[in-house]
């Protein structure tokens, strides 16, 4: 069956090529668009009546929505409009802190930038943010990327920011810093 | 109803990013059960907080998130330190990219009688040149001349500083921190670029 059918396909898409004009492209669009309307009636009504006419098969259908564990997790994603990337460079240790921008406009912000600019009164690094909002590493990197872009909080880059190890004063102010613990 | 105050402001563009704030971090590392927690909170003085992230090669696993607990602490008014737990390797691998880019470099707790446990964390410290210490825990007495035997059985470069310490104990930590910064500073002299690298080490303050 399948040989038989790929077969006059097979043809046809090694003849268009050579038969080819712009009119026929034109055609081919206007004929693709048409095939995909006339399928599209002929799928739904199949579906709807099938339910109808055995209702006790409907239940059967229910497990196919998610399952409450994941739904948390696909909300945060959802906040990031599915980014992954902030455009801001944040590593976890990265200290961001809320501006007089972000108290002046308290109360007309989303609620998860609310929260953010609340947690950040005091300096906080971004994995605190993590931590106290309880979302996921990369969400809070993509929301205060977000927030930074738009001036709500101030990102205090470390110095270890453009290359792999931090430099040395940073060290010597980790030094004295223990010392004097 | 009225929507007088529900028009979004408009932002101006985003200031220069502060520069009196800066931070700076340690991993810790070891097996499991040998005191990378209580580490941190004899240091931190606090409750650890755990954060989740996703590890980039499991992405797809929506479930699959990586718990890493952390502390931290101001070492001045400008600068905190945070000290993060490495997640336990059989967890995953990439958990530790994020924790571990930039640090200053790691303490590895080490149990002398679970050798073992401790290997894997120095070894990915070893091969990406990030500096590293071996405190040792839980030493006895009796067994504290092995402890050289053990530790140059395991091919370990002699650089690697190696010093005993109490994850209980706040000044224990402290020194671990101390020696982990100093040899760090000393790693990074000798890997700095430049031809000078016969100039003397600035003294220590």
């Amino acid at each position: 069956m399948s040989s038989s059918s790929d077969a006059p396909r097979r043809r046809r898409r090694a003849e268009t090529p050579a038969e080819q004009t712009f009119a026929d492209l034109m055609n081919g669009f206007s004929l693709d668009s048409g095939r995909k309307r006339t399928r599209m009636p002929d799928e739904v009504p199949e579906r709807d009546t099938t339910p109808v006419v055995p209702r006790t098969e409907v239940p059967a259908f229910e497990p196919v929505f998610p399952e409450p564990s994941d739904a948390s997790i696909v909300r945060a994603y959802a906040w990031t409009g599915g980014r992954t990337r902030s455009n801001i460079n944040l590593e976890i240790e990265t200290l961001v802190s809320a501006n007089d921008q972000s108290r002046l406009s308290t109360g007309i912000l989303q609620a998860e930038h609310q929260r953010v600019v609340e947690l950040c009164h005091t300096p906080r690094s971004v994995a605190e943010v993590a931590a106290l909002m309880r979302l996921p590493l990369g969400v809070v990197k993509v929301l205060l990327g977000d927030m930074a872009e738009r001036g709500l909080v101030d990102v205090h880059q470390t110095a270890s920011a453009g290359g792999d190890t931090p430099d040395l004063g940073l060290m010597e102010r980790v030094l004295s810093g223990l010392r004097r613990l | 109803m009225d929507y007088v105050g529900s028009r979004f402001p408009e932002f101006g563009p985003p200031g220069p990013p502060g520069r009196e704030l800066t931070s700076a971090k340690v991993v810790v590392a070891g097996g499991f059960g040998v005191g990378k927690s209580t580490f941190i909170r004899s240091i931190v003085e606090s409750d650890l907080l755990t954060m989740s992230s996703l590890a980039p090669e499991r992405a797809g696993g929506v479930t699959e998130l990586v718990r890493i607990q952390f502390g931290r602490v101001w070492l001045d008014p400008g600068l905190a330190l945070h000290l993060f737990v490495a997640p336990q390797w059989q967890d995953a691998r990439a958990g530790w990219t994020d924790v571990v880019r930039g640090a200053v470099g790691a303490v590895v707790l080490f149990d002398i009688m679970r050798p073992a446990d401790s290997v894997d964390a120095m070894r990915y410290f070893e091969d990406h040149n990030i500096p590293y210490v071996l405190a040792l825990n839980n030493v006895h007495a009796s067994v504290r001349g092995d402890v050289k035997a053990v530790i140059h059985g395991m091919g370990i470069s002699p650089d690697v500083p190696v010093l005993h310490c109490d994850p209980r104990v706040k000044l224990s930590v402290r020194e671990a921190l101390i020696s982990l910064t100093e040899h760090a500073k000393l790693d990074r002299w000798r890997r700095r670029p430049g031809p000078d690298e016969t100039t003397p080490l600035a003294p220590v303050c």
